[in-house]
C-alpha cells in the first residue's frame, strides 16, 4: 500500500490536470450509465404501481378485443360458483375545463363489487375513524356525478371535498362534485396520482356508454379448481375473452426493460469510451516510468506487485470516477427523467414516474461496471510493466521499439473483428434486445482501433516524398515517425475513430430517420385535416364519432372526400399492435404506403375488395409474418383469417399496425362507426392553409358542437409527429453527444500521451540543433496524419455502425429501419472542424513536451 | 356475571329489527352511530304510524320505498346419520336514499343506477365437528344482480347466486358459499307471527320508532347442506323474521342479544335485549310468546329475567360475549337454561366491514311449569367485538 501511495498517487497527483481528464471523462460515463438507468427504473416502477393498483386481487379479466363488453355478462359471471366477484370497469382519459392540458384517467367502477379485489382503503386514518375524514364510497352510488380524485389531482384543481369541477368528454361536459380525495396508495398510485374514480353508473350516462363496460376483473372461490378457468370460457360469448390480468403487465415490464437494457448499451458506450482515456494514461504511465520500473525490480519487486500496482491505479481510477459520476448522475437523472418517461410512454406504455429511489443494486451495477472497466483498461499496460526486465534501468535509449510483426498480427486480428460484424449482426435479438447487435458494435469498434496501426504505416510509408515536399524535413520527419510508432498507437487512435464513428452514425442515423418519417407523414400520414374524438389518442379510439358528426360530414362529401377509419388496440400473442379499417379506395386517391415488400399497384384492388390485409414493418418484424402468411385475429367478436398482401414502412408508436378495408368490415347496413375521418379538398388548386383553416372553423361551427372533437389540419399534426418523433430520439442523441465529448476528452489525452512518450527523442532533435518551431510543426504534422487517419477510419467505421444501428438496432428495438440517407454536406463541413479540433487539443501536448529543459532531460536519461 | 332482571310484561318487540336498523345506517348514512336526527333524513321515507296489519303473501314481498327490510332464517338440522348442523342466511334490503334519482331528463339512466343495495350473510356450524364457516355477498339491486320481487303469490330474494323463494306451500332458501352450501325447503308448520300490536313493533318512546315486523316460528326443514365438498341430506326445524321500516335506532343503543327459542312441547320464545352505553338492557326490550297451541302473547321487558352464566372471548376480534343464560319467564312458569352449541360463532365481515357479531346455535333445557322441556335455538349478540362504525 506504501509502493503503491509513493509509486502511483504522488505521480499522478504530479500530473494532476490529465489525472483530471480521465476522471472527468470517467465520472461523465459512470453518471450518465448511472441515470439512464435511475430514469428507467423510475419509469418501471410508475407503470407496475400502477397495474399492481389496478390489477389488485384480480384472478381473471374478462374483455373483448378491440371492443367493450355488455354489462349483463357481470351478473351472468357472478351466478358461477366458482367466482367470488365480477367487478365491472369503463375507464377514459379526460380533462377539466380549468386544468387544460392535463388529463387523467376517470375510472368508473362498482364500489360494491370491487370490494373483494382492490383495497379501497375510506381514510388515510384507517378503518374506525368516525372524525368526518372518512371517505364515503357509498356516496358515489348514492349521488349521481360524485368522484373521489387521487391527491395530486386534486392538488391540481386546488378544489376540496364538497365543490365541483367541469370534465370534458366527447359527448359533452358535466359538472362533478368532489367528495374526497383517495388515500396515497392502491389506486392513487395510478397515473402519478393523476386519477379519480367514480361509480360505473356515472361514468355511463356521461360518456353515453350505457349497457357497456370495458371489461370485468374476476375473482374466483378459494376453492375453485384448475378447470375454473375453462369453464368460465364456456359461459362466455364469441368473441369475448377470459384473460390473466398480469399479461399487460409482463408484455409492457418486458417492453420497458429491453429498453432499459438498449439504453444501458447505449450510455456505456460513453464508458466504453472512458476506458481509452483511462489506458492512455496508464499506458503511459507505465511507458514513461519503465526505468523507475526496472529499478524497483531490481531490487525485489515481484512481476505480480508490478501488475498490482497499476491495476490498482486503474481500480483507484474507476473509483473516483464513480465517486464523482453518482452526484452528477444524480443531476442528471432529473434531467433525463421526463424524456425517458415520455419515451416510454410513446413507445410501450404509460407511464408517470413521480419518484426516484437510488436502489442499492443500481448503486452496486454501476461500481462494478465503472470500475471493471478502468481495471480492464489498466490490465494491458499493467502487463507490460510486468514485463519490465531489471536490466532496463541500465539501459539508455528509447523504451519502445517498432514491431512490424505485431502489426502484422494485430491488422489481422482486425480483420477478423470486423469480419465477425456481419455474422452477428444476423442473429436475432434476445427478448426484444439487440445483444448481438451491440456486440458487432464491440467488435466493429475494437477491429477498427486494432487496425489503427497498420493503417498508420501506411499512411507513413506511402506519401513520404509528397510530405516532404508539403511541408519539409518536419512533414517527413512526422511520417516516418508514425509509421515508425508501432502497436501502441492502436487503442490511442482507437479513441479518435470511436468518437469520429459516433459522430458519422448519429449524424447518418438522425438523417435518415428524419428523412424517411417526413416522407412516411408526407405519404401516408396524408390528409388536409383530421376529425376525432378528443382524447382519442389516449382512449385508444374507444369512442367512435357521434352520429350527428358522421352524418354532418358526410353531407360535405361534394367539396370533401372522406376518409373513415376505425382503429384497435389488440394484442398478436402478447405484443400490442393496431388493427385499422380504412377506405382504400380514397387512401389511394390521396396518398401511398412506403412499401418494402409487394407492389402497391398490384395490391390496391385486392386490398380494396378486402381479399387481404396491409402489415407494417415493425409488425411483420415483431410477429415474424411477412407477405404471403395469413394473418389471424378477432376483432368486436368477428373472426379474421386473411392473406397478408404487403409490408410497408410505418412509424407509429407502440406497436405495429395491420390495415384494412373498412367496407369489408361493417357490417352491410350497420350505423357507421367512425374512430376518426381525415378530410381531402377535391379542388386542391390554391390556398390549401387557408382553406384549411375555414375547414377546420366550420367543422368546429357546424358538426362539432356540443361534442368534445379534436380538429386538427394535416400540417400540424405532420409536425406534431415529426416532433414527437425527435422527442424519441432525444435521449439516444444526447448519450451519444455525451459520448462524443468524452471522446474528445480521450484524443487530447491520447495525443498528449504521444507526445510525451516521445519526450526524449523531442529533446534530443532539439540538442541536435531542431528548432523548436521545426519539433512543434512536426508534432503539429503528425497530428495532422493521426487525426487524418483517424478521421477516415472513424469515417468508414462510422458509416457501418450507422448501418447496424438503422438496420439491426433499430429493428431489433423497435421494428422498424430506415431509409439509409448520408447527410454528406453536414459531414463534409464537420470535418475541417474535428480536424481543427484535433489540432488544437494537440497543443498543450506540444507545449508540455519541451516543459524540461533538454539538458536536463538528456542528462536524466 | 352480567345478570338482569325484566319484571314487566309488554308488547312489541324489534331485536332483529337492530342489525338491519343499523345497516340501514351503514348504508345510508356511512357511519355508525349517526348523530342526523330521524326528522331529517327518516322524514321523507315512508313512516309507520299505524297497525302494519301485514297480509300475505303480499307482505311477503318487498316494500321497496321502506329504508331497511330483511328476511332472515336461522334452524338447526340434523343429518341422517346424525350429525348436527346449524344455519343462518339473511338477505338486507337497504334503501340509501329516498330521492328518485334522474340526472338528466334527456339522457337515459345507466342500468347500475339505483339507490337500493343488498347484502347476504350466510352461516354453517357444523356441530358435531365443531366447526363454523361464514361468508357474505353484497351487490346494489340492479342488472339481476339483486333484487326482490313478488311475483303472484311468490316472492323471491336474490343476490347473484344465493336466493330466497317465499310460496305458498313452502320456502325455499339457497346459497353457495366458499366452502359451504345451503339448500333447504322450509314448510310452516305454523302461521306467521305479527309481533307487536297488529305487526307493528313499537321500538321506543316516540311514535315513529316502529317497524313492521313478523315471524315464521316453527318450519319443518328439509334438503342438504354441503360442507368442503361433502353433501349430506339434512332435516330439521327452522325459523324466519320478516321486518321493515325506515326509523334509526336509538342513539345510545351499543348493541343488543336477541334470542329465538323453539321448544320440545312446540312452543316458542322470541325475546329481543337492548343494550345501554352502560350495559344494561333499555326498557325497550321485548319478546313474544307463541304457545303450543299457536297462541301469541307479547312479553315486556319486565316480564323477562335473564341471567349469564358464562362468557366465551373470541380470538379474532377481542370481544367478550355472553355465553350461557337462564333465562326465565315467570309469568309464563318457564325457566330455561340457554346454551351455545359451539362457543366460536362469530361472524367476522371482512369484506363488507360491518361489525362483527355472534351468531350461532344454542341448546335449550328448562321447565314449563314444572314439566321438563328441551329444545333447540339461535341467539344473536352484537356490540361486543367493538363499538360499530361504518365500513363504507
Amino acid at each position: 500500500m506504501r509502493l503503491f501511495v509513493w509509486f502511483s498517487l504522488r505521480h499522478n497527483w504530479r500530473h494532476r490536470r490529465r489525472l483530471l481528464a480521465v476522471l472527468v471523462g470517467l465520472s461523465l460515463g459512470a453518471a450518465v450509465f448511472t441515470s439512464v438507468r435511475l430514469a428507467i427504473d423510475a419509469s418501471l416502477d410508475s407503470f407496475n404501481r400502477g397495474m399492481d393498483a389496478v390489477s389488485g386481487g384480480v384472478d381473471w379479466t374478462v374483455m373483448q378485443p378491440g371492443g367493450r363488453l355488455p354489462e349483463a355478462l357481470v351478473a351472468r359471471l357472478l351466478r358461477q360458483p366458482t367466482v367470488r366477484t365480477a367487478a365491472p370497469v369503463l375507464a377514459s382519459y379526460v380533462e377539466a375545463t380549468a386544468d387544460p392540458g392535463r388529463s387523467f384517467l376517470l375510472i368508473g367502477f362498482d364500489p360494491i363489487l370491487d370490494r373483494p379485489l382492490r383495497p379501497w382503503d375510506r381514510s388515510p386514518g384507517g378503518r374506525g375513524r368516525d372524525d368526518g375524514a372518512s371517505l364515503d364510497w357509498m356516496e358515489l352510488i348514492r349521488t349521481p356525478y360524485t368522484l373521489i380524485a387521487g391527491p395530486r389531482l386534486s392538488a391540481a384543481w386546488g378544489i376540496g371535498p364538497g365543490q365541483s369541477v367541469t370534465l370534458e368528454h366527447l359527448q359533452g361536459n358535466r359538472r362533478f362534485k368532489l367528495i374526497g380525495t383517495l388515500p396515497d396508495s392502491g389506486l392513487a398510485l395510478m397515473d402519478g396520482g393523476l386519477v379519480a374514480v367514480t361509480d360505473i353508473a356515472t361514468m355511463q350516462e356521461f360518456c353515453r356508454l350505457q349497457g357497456w363496460v370495458d371489461r370485468i376483473d374476476l375473482k374466483l372461490r378459494p376453492g375453485a379448481g384448475a378447470d375454473a378457468p375453462a369453464a368460465l370460457r364456456r359461459v362466455l360469448p364469441p368473441g369475448v375473452e377470459l384473460v390473466p390480468p398480469n399479461a399487460a403487465r409482463d408484455t409492457g415490464n418486458l417492453m420497458i426493460q429491453a429498453y432499459q437494457l438498449n439504453l444501458s448499451v447505449l450510455s456505456f458506450v460513453s464508458l466504453f469510451v472512458g476506458m481509452f482515456l483511462v489506458y492512455s494514461l496508464i499506458a503511459l504511465n507505465a511507458a514513461s516510468r519503465r526505468r523507475e520500473l526496472a529499478i524497483l525490480s531490481s531490487i525485489g519487486a515481484s512481476p505480480r506487485t508490478l501488475f498490482a500496482l497499476f491495476v490498482g491505479e486503474g481500480a483507484l481510477l474507476g473509483t473516483c470516477g464513480w465517486l464523482a459520476g453518482i452526484p452528477l448522475g444524480a443531476f442528471m437523472v432529473r434531467r433525463l427523467l421526463g424524456g425517458v418517461s415520455a419515451t416510454i410512454s410513446l413507445l410501450f406504455a404509460r407511464v408517470r414516474p413521480d419518484r426516484l429511489t437510488l436502489s442499492p443494486k443500481e448503486l452496486l451495477l454501476s461500481f462494478l461496471v465503472t470500475v471493471g472497466v478502468a481495471v480492464l483498461a489498466a490490465y494491458q499496460p499493467a502487463r507490460e510493466a510486468m514485463a519490465v526486465a531489471p536490466r532496463e534501468a541500465m539501459e539508455q535509449g528509447p523504451a519502445s521499439a517498432r514491431r512490424p510483426r505485431l502489426i502484422t498480427a494485430l491488422a489481422w486480428s482486425a480483420l477478423a473483428l470486423i469480419g465477425l460484424v456481419w455474422p452477428l449482426c444476423r442473429l436475432p435479438s434476445l427478448a426484444g434486445v439487440p445483444l448481438f447487435g451491440y456486440l458487432a458494435i464491440f467488435s466493429l469498434f475494437a477491429g477498427f482501433a486494432l487496425v489503427a496501426p497498420a493503417a498508420l504505416r501506411l499512411l507513413g510509408r506511402v506519401p513520404a516524398p509528397v510530405l516532404r515536399r508539403l511541408g519539409g524535413q518536419p512533414a517527413f520527419l512526422a511520417g516516418r515517425a508514425i509509421r515508425d510508432a508501432g502497436a501502441k498507437t492502436a487503442i490511442s487512435v482507437g479513441a479518435l475513430i470511436t468518437a469520429v464513428a459516433l459522430f458519422v452514425a448519429l449524424v447518418v442515423m438522425v438523417n435518415s430517420f428524419r428523412g424517411t418519417v417526413a416522407a412516411w407523414v408526407d405519404q401516408t400520414v396524408s390528409g388536409d385535416l383530421f376529425v376525432r374524438a378528443a382524447k382519442a389518442g389516449d382512449n385508444e379510439y374507444r369512442d367512435p364519432l357521434p352520429e350527428a358528426v358522421v352524418n354532418g360530414l358526410k353531407g360535405w362529401s361534394d367539396q370533401v372526400d372522406l376518409l373513415p377509419y376505425r382503429r384497435f388496440h389488440l394484442n398478436y400473442g402478447s405484443r400490442p399492435y393496431q388493427f385499422e379499417v380504412l377506405d382504400f379506395e380514397v387512401f389511394f386517391r390521396h396518398g401511398r404506403f412506403l412499401m418494402l415488400d409487394g407492389e402497391q399497384e398490384a395490391i390496391t384492388e385486392p386490398l380494396a375488395r378486402g381479399e387481404g390485409v396491409l402489415v407494417s414493418e415493425v409488425f411483420a418484424n415483431q410477429t415474424g409474418l411477412g407477405v404471403g402468411d395469413r394473418f389471424q385475429t378477432q376483432v368486436e367478436g368477428e373472426a379474421l383469417d386473411l392473406p397478408i398482401l404487403g409490408r410497408f414502412r410505418d412509424y407509429r408508436t407502440r406497436g405495429g399496425v395491420v390495415y384494412y378495408a373498412l367496407q369489408h368490415f361493417q357490417q352491410p347496413g350497420a350505423s357507421d362507426r367512425w374512430g376518426g375521418v381525415r378530410l381531402f379538398f377535391k379542388d386542391r388548386a390554391e390556398d390549401l392553409d387557408g382553406r384549411t383553416e375555414q375547414l377546420r372553423r366550420r367543422v368546429l361551427d357546424e358538426v362539432a358542437r356540443g361534442y368534445q372533437l379534436e380538429v386538427t389540419s394535416g400540417m400540424a399534426l405532420r409536425r406534431e409527429i415529426l416532433r414527437i418523433f425527435d422527442q424519441t430520439f432525444a435521449i439516444t442523441t444526447v448519450l451519444l453527444l455525451i459520448a462524443l465529448i468524452i471522446a474528445a476528452l480521450g484524443i487530447s489525452t491520447t495525443l498528449m500521451v504521444l507526445v510525451l512518450e516521445r519526450r526524449t527523442q523531442l529533446n534530443t532533435l532539439l540538442a541536435i540543433g531542431a528548432a523548436k518551431s521545426q519539433v512543434r510543426r512536426m508534432l503539429l504534422w503528425e497530428a495532422l496524419l493521426i487525426v487524418i487517419a483517424g478521421s477516415l477510419l472513424g469515417l468508414l467505421c462510422g458509416l457501418v455502425l450507422a448501418v447496424i444501428l438503422i438496420e439491426v438496432i433499430n429493428r431489433q428495438s423497435f421494428g422498424w429501419t430506415f431509409l439509409f440517407l448520408v447527410d454528406w454536406p453536414a459531414l463534409l463541413a464537420a470535418f475541417p472542424i474535428i480536424v481543427g479540433a484535433a489540432l488544437t487539443a494537440v497543443l498543450p501536448a506540444v507545449r508540455s513536451a519541451f516543459t524540461v529543459p533538454p539538458a536536463m532531460l538528456l542528462r536524466e536519461e | 356475571m352480567n345478570r338482569s332482571r325484566c319484571r314487566r310484561a309488554g308488547r312489541g318487540a324489534w331485536a332483529r329489527w337492530g342489525l338491519a336498523a343499523a345497516l340501514a345506517l351503514l348504508w345510508g348514512l356511512g357511519r355508525w352511530p349517526l348523530p342526523a336526527p330521524p326528522e331529517l333524513r327518516g322524514a321523507e321515507y315512508p313512516r309507520i304510524n299505524g297497525p302494519c296489519n301485514q297480509e300475505f303473501p303480499r307482505d311477503h314481498g318487498p316494500h321497496q320505498d321502506f329504508k331497511t327490510e330483511w328476511w332472515y332464517y336461522t334452524g338447526n338440522l340434523e343429518s341422517a346419520e346424525g350429525r348436527r348442523f346449524g344455519f343462518q342466511i339473511t338477505f338486507f334490503r337497504s334503501r340509501m336514499s329516498p330521492e328518485q334519482i334522474q340526472p338528466d331528463p334527456s339522457e337515459p339512466l345507466s342500468g347500475w343506477r339505483t339507490q337500493q343495495i343488498y347484502l347476504a350473510h350466510a352461516a354453517l356450524s357444523d356441530l358435531t365437528k365443531g366447526a363454523f364457516h361464514q361468508d357474505e355477498r353484497m351487490a346494489r339491486g340492479a342488472l339481476d344482480l339483486a333484487g326482490a320481487r313478488l311475483d303472484d303469490d311468490t316472492t323471491r330474494v336474490f343476490l347473484a347466486d344465493w336466493e330466497l323463494n317465499l310460496g305458498p306451500e313452502h320456502h325455499r332458501v339457497r346459497a353457495t358459499a366458499s366452502d359451504f352450501a345451503l339448500e333447504l325447503t322450509l314448510l310452516p308448520e305454523k302461521p306467521p307471527v305479527r309481533h307487536g300490536r297488529a305487526g307493528t313493533s313499537q321500538k321506543g318512546e316516540r311514535p315513529e320508532s316502529a317497524s313492521c315486523y313478523y315471524s315464521f316460528t316453527r318450519l319443518r326443514a328439509s334438503g342438504r347442506v354441503s360442507e368442503a365438498g361433502v353433501a349430506r341430506e339434512v332435516s330439521g326445524s327452522a325459523w324466519m323474521d320478516h321486518e321493515y321500516s325506515s326509523a334509526p335506532l336509538e342513539p345510545d343503543l351499543v348493541g343488543w342479544d336477541w334470542f329465538s327459542l323453539q321448544l320440545s312441547d312446540r312452543g316458542e320464545v322470541m325475546i329481543y335485549l337492548l343494550r345501554n352505553r352502560e350495559g344494561a338492557y333499555t326498557a325497550a326490550s321485548a319478546g313474544t310468546l307463541v304457545a303450543p297451541s299457536g297462541q301469541v302473547t307479547g312479553l315486556t321487558r319486565g316480564e323477562i329475567e335473564i341471567e349469564t352464566r358464562g362468557t366465551w372471548q373470541s380470538p379474532r376480534t377481542g370481544g367478550r360475549y355472553p355465553a350461557r343464560w337462564r333465562i326465565t319467564l315467570p309469568g309464563q312458569g318457564l325457566d330455561l337454561l340457554v346454551t351455545p352449541n359451539l362457543a366460536d360463532q362469530e361472524m367476522v365481515n371482512e369484506e363488507s366491514g360491518l361489525p362483527a357479531y355472534w351468531e350461532g346455535s344454542v341448546n335449550i333445557v328448562g321447565t314449563r311449569r314444572g314439566r321438563e322441556l328441551t329444545g333447540l335455538g339461535y341467539v344473536e349478540l352484537t356490540g361486543y367485538a367493538r363499538a360499530f362504525d361504518a365500513p363504507l
